[in-house]
């Protein structure tokens, strides 16, 4: 147990290095703040802003029905973080075994003491722990923000909200870690990761044409809806375990994908 | 230390290796020689795990590849034939990394990291880029990588592929110096590094090992000892040519070079005896042209050839029938033609030159 833990901590240390000694991951980041800057600053105070409109409302004497700012603003910028993130994540998880086995490593991985699940996992958790360092500075403009709100804003919306962000955030990084296992081309994995989860983004589109239990099914299967709920500040139980599902299935999908890579391989 | 048993290996249909077997003592390094395609890499993936074989076993340390695969990983260093390294880290960031996911104990680990840049000489480069380094010292690092957690056994797939001459000795006096400590399986495609570098030689072509032996032995006992080789006008005796003493047989060798009514042939000499002087005298007396008398030295390199291309030596009785058919067939230029012809046959019989006689045979004995 004790080795599996250091393992999955050797991969993952490694992983991170790799990310933080990239010029590109950076460029990544850097369009991904600049990016939610602007619309953060866009949804606030642009002239079409929140802040905008709830002045506008008290200049008309409108008092119903109450807007809650803070809350209104969270939902409009998570909506925006959960959009910005299906084009940068692909992104993130394109070379994780694409380059592997582009350069070779893959060999070395394969012939050390550490099975398929270590190696998937600590790939995960780095990745994941580099789009958490994208999100936290935007986590410390939003606590500025809303501690000026009056009355209050409810911190459980902005944690709930940004714990929905990051889960399927892994939830995509482990299926575009799957594809990334299938391709030595990580420009390959980057089309086909975005093109999935394009798909699962809108899958509730598809599923509201569908009668039946089929539609039904497909419904939960929507990463928007799920994320959204999460966004709304709804601590649904149903969303989280749709998350958690994909990151297994994504690993264990990648665990089989690395076995059948060496036992086919000419 | 290393044992290869009955290793089968087929992608599909096609067979990568077939029935290897050999096995290496402990301290021992055992070259394995081949041309390129000849399944030395597939053979080097199983034994490391990375492949799995079709059918055969094989252990290093008493462990089976296959069923105790962690236990065998632990104990065994590889570089594959690119060597495995991440350009984005430094030379002893990526080599801790190693010996971390080899399971050295976090106490060893630095001290490991540093013997093992201290016998690959890369100490001067540790807080060097890889991704900068040249092609020899990513070399080095491969080495370094495979020895850093101290296995047992060590696999090189072609270590001095692609170095510059210097690099190439540097590299082998660095595996002979690992030797001893450690069991070393190294393959190649270059003969003088087998001889220069090992103690035991795996001859493998087409995927099946056709020779295992020390290199010394290798010779002696495949081409048996020195020898010359001749090229005679007219027609020789090859009687009167193993009547000489010292002569133990008498090769003649297809070349389609020759001219007309000239053979090469290659004589095969006793231990200790050395009848230049008479062969050239006899061959002269019988009225025979002598166009060249050569000495030959068996090296590494023709064991090689002989054991890996399909035969080139034809027998003096064929190649007396060549002789004979041409001298009927006079003025027709094809004496070294069919001579060769009989040689290319040799090795993949036609059936209808053997099987005419029978078949004939037995249908019309069925008339009767």
């Amino acid at each position: 147990m004790n080795t599996i833990v250091a393992n999955v901590i050797a991969i993952y240390r490694r992983e991170l290095q790799s990310y933080f000694a990239s010029p590109f991951a950076y460029i990544i980041a850097a369009v991904f703040w600049l990016l939610s800057g602007f619309f953060f600053t866009a949804i606030l105070m642009g002239p079409e802003g929140l802040i905008a409109q709830a002045n506008f409302r008290d200049q008309m004497g409108i008092t119903t029905p109450p807007i809650d700012v803070a809350y209104q603003f969270l939902s409009y910028f998570l909506g925006i973080l959960g959009s910005l993130s299906l084009f940068i994540l692909p992104m993130l998880s394109m070379g994780l075994y694409a380059e592997e086995r582009k350069r070779g490593t893959l060999e070395l991985l394969a012939t050390s003491p550490l099975t398929n699940w270590v190696v998937a996992l600590g790939k995960l958790l780095g990745v994941l722990t580099f789009f958490l360092t994208m999100v936290l500075p935007l986590l410390i403009y939003q606590a500025i923000v809303l501690s000026a709100a009056n009355p209050p804003a409810s911190p459980t919306v902005m944690f709930l909200g940004h714990f929905g962000l990051i889960l399927m955030a892994a939830a995509i990084l482990s299926l575009g870690m799957f594809i990334s296992s299938l391709t030595d081309s990580t420009i390959l994995a980057a089309i086909l990761t975005f093109a999935l989860i394009l798909l699962l983004w809108v899958v509730d589109l598809i599923a509201n044409s569908l009668a039946g239990p089929i539609g039904e099914a497909l419904k939960h299967l929507s990463l928007i809806k799920n994320y959204t709920t999460l966004t709304q500040g709804i601590f649904d139980s149903s969303s989280i375990i749709v998350f958690i599902t994909y990151i297994l299935l994504g690993l264990f999908l990648t665990a089989q994908s690395i076995e059948a890579f060496r036992f086919q391989r000419s | 230390m290393i044992e290869v048993e009955h290793l089968s290996k087929v992608y599909g249909s096609t067979p990568a290796i077939q029935d290897i077997t050999f096995f290496v003592e402990k301290g021992e390094i055992l070259g394995f020689l081949g041309p390129n395609g000849a399944g030395k890499t597939t053979t080097m993936r199983i034994l490391t795990g990375y492949l799995p074989a079709t059918s055969g076993t094989a252990k290093i340390a008493g462990f089976d590849v296959h069923e105790n695969s962690m236990e065998v990983r632990q104990r065994i260093g590889y570089l594959p034939e690119t060597p495995p390294l991440y350009p984005d880290m430094t030379v002893e960031g990526f080599l801790t990394f190693v010996a971390r996911i080899k399971g050295v104990a976090a106490g060893d680990r630095s001290q490991r990291v540093e013997s093992a840049m201290k016998r690959c000489n890369i100490l001067e480069k540790r807080k060097v880029l890889i991704r900068k380094l040249s092609k020899g010292f990513r070399q080095r690092v491969g080495i370094a990588q495979a020895i850093v957690h101290d296995p047992p056994a060590i696999v090189l797939d072609e270590p001095t592929v692609g170095l510059d001459p210097r690099q190439i000795i540097e590299v082998r006096n660095l595996i002979k110096s690992l030797a001893g400590e450690h069991t070393i399986i190294l393959s190649t495609h270059i003969l003088p590094e087998v001889s220069m570098t090992c103690n035991k030689v795996a001859i493998i072509n087409r995927g099946r090992v056709v020779a295992t032996n020390t290199p010394e032995q290798l010779m002696t006992a495949l081409a048996g000892e020195s020898g010359y080789e001749l090229e005679v006008e007219g027609r020789f005796d090859q009687a009167r040519l193993l009547q000489i003493p010292g002569v133990k047989a008498v090769d003649a060798l297809a070349d389609e070079t020759l001219p007309e009514n000239r053979s090469k042939l290659r004589l095969t000499l006793e231990a200790g005896h050395d009848p230049g002087r008479e062969i050239a005298a006899m061959i002269v007396g019988s009225g025979l042209g002598l166009y060249e008398l050569r000495r030959t030295r068996v090296s590494l390199e023709d064991v090689f050839l002989e054991l890996t291309t399909e035969e080139k030596t034809i027998n003096l009785a064929e190649a007396d029938q060549a002789y004979e058919r041409a001298q009927a067939a006079q003025r027709e230029p094809s004496e070294p033609a069919e001579a060769d012809n009989s040689t290319s046959q040799r090795s993949d019989p036609d059936p209808t030159a053997i099987n005419p006689s029978p078949a004939d045979a037995d249908p019309e004995g069925d008339v009767r």
